[in-house]
């Protein structure tokens, strides 16, 4: 069995507070319904947990972290009292808009890996009806946890070393993947002290560069429209956190668009979480237009452009001939300027 | 034992260094002032020497070295000036999660060697392909220096460190701190005339 110890806390929000409670602890056994629930999420941890994410050095630039650190002394030796350090740093980042959680540390062996997987299940209110031989009875229950919550909350951490390893894990969010990015992202940023694995910038690039090439490779006039398309409607996920698989998928496009795309990501990389940097895109691909007197607007990428378009001056003036030759891949009709 | 299993996964730190130094260069490309970018893989031999060093007890400082010593890929870029250093520190940043950022200086600010700015990386995702049983290290380094500091660096390392040799007296040492300082300085003035 590799899950070795199971620490449970009734998490308050108490974030701010002057007085916070004592948050209280206990050991959960290894076996029985809990268990087996618990269990499950121990396992499918490796899959659920999706999210790259990596701690932030300390201010001073030093190679540590404060909530590294917490979990490193846990899983070392662990111990309810070890667990409640972690369970009070998730308290102190906690506000009353999350309300009461209840937080699980799971700690376990797997060959030489140690590995924790840290849940947060919210809070909320249910009823329990049971049947009985006469009927039914039912019961209003404040403190019920569900996974199934919105703000379900879970990060796994799995590595041989405790000296050099955990500075990454893999975390669910599923405030962080509904995309809305007016929810605070203090699962992450506050309680683990962490940032996504790839960069806001590094994340972008590489999504632009797949765009980009796989533009640049596509032989289907309607392949090659639709890519131009997703990189032209690019700039509306500015801050949006999302993968390479995130967006393809929400532009809706043809599976042969799709795999135009993924063929230029390398393995591993096209579920990985960033936030997009609008502003990054645009150093990758960014098209010149040039509007003539004439109402003719020619538009070609900027590296690309005076190869794609030849210019003559001609005697007249300030008058200036274009031409190109090419193929005509796509042809649109567009809202007229106003 | 450890030069073995150095030497079964060099091939591969050879590949993440380059695809570090592609990358670099692809990052930095329209950043002024850049005199060199360029990454290595650790060469066999002296990671076997950093790998049976003591600590200053007398015990040995890696009890895991393959993943305690994290300079097996190491990267360095070159500036002109010291505001370049900045400039492309804020780069890196940008593209790279960093799990340690020192800026390197001596100890006192009576004394002169050493300067530069250092970054321990984590190494980026979707580089090199990872299929393989042997992982590519996790981190690698990463080196910031002026053009100064640079060449003070490789002039000190090499009359410092030759094997074979005695080590450097009093005197030598003395000399070796006063080409720091010129550097320094030197440093300081190119700094001033290239803001002009």
């Amino acid at each position: 069995m590799p899950i070795t110890h199971i620490h449970t806390y009734l998490v308050h929000p108490t974030k701010g507070s002057t007085n916070p409670p004592e948050t209280g602890g206990t050991e959960v056994g290894r076996s029985g319904k809990m268990f087996d629930l618990l269990e499950g999420i121990y396992d499918r941890s490796e899959t659920e947990c999706d999210i790259a994410i990596s701690f932030n050095h300390a201010a001073s630039g030093n190679q540590q972290n404060d909530c590294r650190d917490l979990i490193l002394t846990y899983l070392q030796g662990p111990t309810v009292r070890r667990g409640q350090h972690i369970a009070k740093r998730l308290a102190d980042a906690t506000t009353h808009r999350s309300h009461l959680g209840l937080l699980f540390l799971i700690a376990g062996q797997e060959g030489f890996d140690h590995k924790i997987v840290v849940s947060r299940f919210p809070a909320d209110s249910g009823i329990l009806a049971e049947e009985s031989a006469g009927g039914l009875s039912v019961e209003f229950l404040e403190k019920v946890f569900m996974k199934s919550a919105k703000s379900y909350k879970s990060v796994m951490y799995r590595h041989r070393s405790f000296n050099t390893g955990f500075w990454e894990g893999k975390a669910t969010d599923k405030q962080v993947n509904s995309l809305d990015i007016s929810i605070p992202n203090y699962w992450i940023a506050e309680f683990l002290d962490s940032d996504f694995r790839t960069t806001s910038a590094a994340g972008t690039r590489r999504l632009a560069n797949a765009i980009k090439e796989a533009g640049k490779k596509a032989t289907r006039a309607s392949v090659k429209s639709e890519i131009a398309a997703a990189a032209t409607l690019a700039t509306g996920f500015a801050g949006r956190k999302l993968s390479a698989k995130g967006f393809v998928r929400s532009l809706a496009l043809s599976q042969a668009a799709q795999d135009a795309i993924y063929a230029e990501l390398k393995s591993g990389v096209v579920d990985e979480t960033f936030q997009f940097d609008a502003a990054e895109f645009g150093r990758v691909i960014s098209y010149r237009s040039v509007e003539l007197d004439n109402g003719g607007m020619l538009t070609a990428e900027v590296g690309d452009f005076d190869g794609v378009f030849q210019r003559q001056q001609l005697k007249d003036g300030d008058r200036i001939r274009f031409s190109t030759e090419g193929k005509i891949v796509s042809e649109k009709l567009g809202k007229a300027k106003q | 034992m450890i030069e073995d299993q150095y030497r079964a996964r060099h091939p591969r730190l050879v590949k993440a260094a380059a695809a570090i130094e592609r990358q670099l260069r692809e990052y930095l490309e329209g950043t002024p002032h850049i005199d060199r970018v360029s990454a290595r893989a650790k060469s066999i031999d002296r990671f076997v020497v950093k790998a049976n060093k003591n600590d200053e007890n007398g015990f040995a400082k890696y009890s895991d070295p393959l993943s305690q010593i994290q300079d097996q890929v190491g990267a360095r870029i070159v500036g002109f000036y010291l505001s370049d250093i900045e400039a492309i520190s804020t780069v890196v940043k940008r593209y790279y999660r960093p799990i340690e950022t020192k800026s390197l200086v001596p100890d006192t600010e009576w004394s002169f060697g050493y300067f530069g700015k250092h970054f321990i990386l984590l190494m980026p995702t979707g580089l090199v392909d990872n299929r393989d049983e042997e992982p590519t290290p996790e981190f690698f380094e990463l080196q910031i220096k002026t053009l100064f500091q640079h060449a003070w660096s490789e002039a000190e390392h090499d009359v410092g460190y030759k094997p074979g040799t005695n080590p450097l007296t009093s005197d030598e040492q003395r000399q070796l701190a006063f080409t720091a300082a010129q550097a320094w300085g030197a440093d300081r003035i190119f700094e001033e005339l290239s803001k002009r």
